[in-house]
């Protein structure tokens, strides 16, 4: 303090540098008021504000993080379900195949069989009829044949040989 | 009085006959019995069992011929003797009935024995063999 107020005093510091001591004073306490009542109600709440911003900016991030991975998560899971979906897909598209093709194997049977019994019937039925048109045949034939014997015995058979029948029929009657 | 069935009087009227009692006398008496069991309707199906009854104990069978045209006398007899000796009996009485439906040969019916020597039977089973 004494060099300083030597210097000042003596003209030679301060002074000489073109800077009045006495403002320069004034402006160095009203740097200090300015900057207590700075520390004491501004900085706080601008410290305070900063801090909120920057604590909500960190969990804007970790949100944005999360939020990022659960998307991810949720694609994953999508390309997942949408695996597995088409391997359903696959599966069931495969088993339809198979049943289709299981349904119609069974229906060719079921038409084989059905062509089969329907074939087999027509022939019995056939059969049936041509039994009963041979037998219908066998008795007009023998109609037929008895019809046209006896218009022959009738216009051949007289009296005498009638009687001649007769007697043979006699020795053999029992 | 009782009842009797006609096979019980038929054989009751062949044992008659058979001892000598006069025919009329068995008549009256399957006469009373008829009418006692109120068979009068009957008379003709008694005079059958009676018959059956004559021809199963080798006496008389009443014998139907049937022909298509009349028989001489010696075919009549030997067809007489013949049935006689198949239906074993001693005596045949014979009734004879024309029928043109049997074209040739002879048909004899008895109350127990039936041949059937007719043209008609032959073809009947010339047919069913076909």
């Amino acid at each position: 303090m004494f060099s300083l107020n030597t210097q000042f005093a003596s003209g030679s510091g301060i002074s000489s540098l073109g800077i009045e001591l006495k403002s320069f004073l004034f402006q160095l306490i009203t740097f200090i008021i300015v900057l207590l009542i700075l520390r004491r109600w501004v900085f706080p709440k601008l410290v305070a504000t900063l801090e909120a911003r920057r604590k909500t900016l960190e969990e804007s991030l970790v949100q944005a993080k999360q939020t990022q991975e659960t998307l991810e998560r949720a694609e994953a899971s999508a390309d997942k379900i949408l695996h597995k979906a088409r391997v359903q897909a696959d599966a069931a598209l495969a088993d339809a195949q198979d049943q289709a093709k299981d349904v119609v194997a069974q229906a060719e049977t079921a038409a084989e069989t059905q062509a089969a019994r329907v074939l087999k019937e027509a022939e019995q039925q056939l059969s049936q009829e041509r039994d009963k048109l041979r037998e219908q045949l066998k008795g007009e034939l023998a109609d037929l044949v008895v019809l046209t014997t006896e218009k022959v015995l009738r216009a051949k058979l007289n009296p005498r040989e009638d009687a001649k029948l007769i007697s043979k029929s006699i020795e053999e009657l029992k | 009085m009782a009842s009797f069935s006609r096979r019980q009087l038929a054989i009751y009227a062949v044992d008659q006959l058979l001892a000598k009692r006069p025919a009329s006398e068995v008549s009256r008496h399957l006469a009373a019995a008829l009418i006692a069991g109120k068979k009068q309707n009957q008379a003709d199906l008694l005079l059958d069992d009676v018959a059956e009854q004559l021809e199963s104990r080798g006496l008389v069978a009443r014998a139907t011929l049937t022909t298509a045209t009349a028989l001489s006398e010696e075919l009549r007899a030997r067809l007489t003797e013949q049935i006689k000796k198949a239906a074993g009996v001693a005596e045949v009485s014979l009734s004879e009935q024309i029928d043109p439906t049997v074209i040739g040969g002879f048909r004899v019916e008895t109350t127990e024995h039936a041949w059937d020597e007719t043209i008609a039977r032959r073809l009947e089973q010339i047919k069913g063999g076909i």
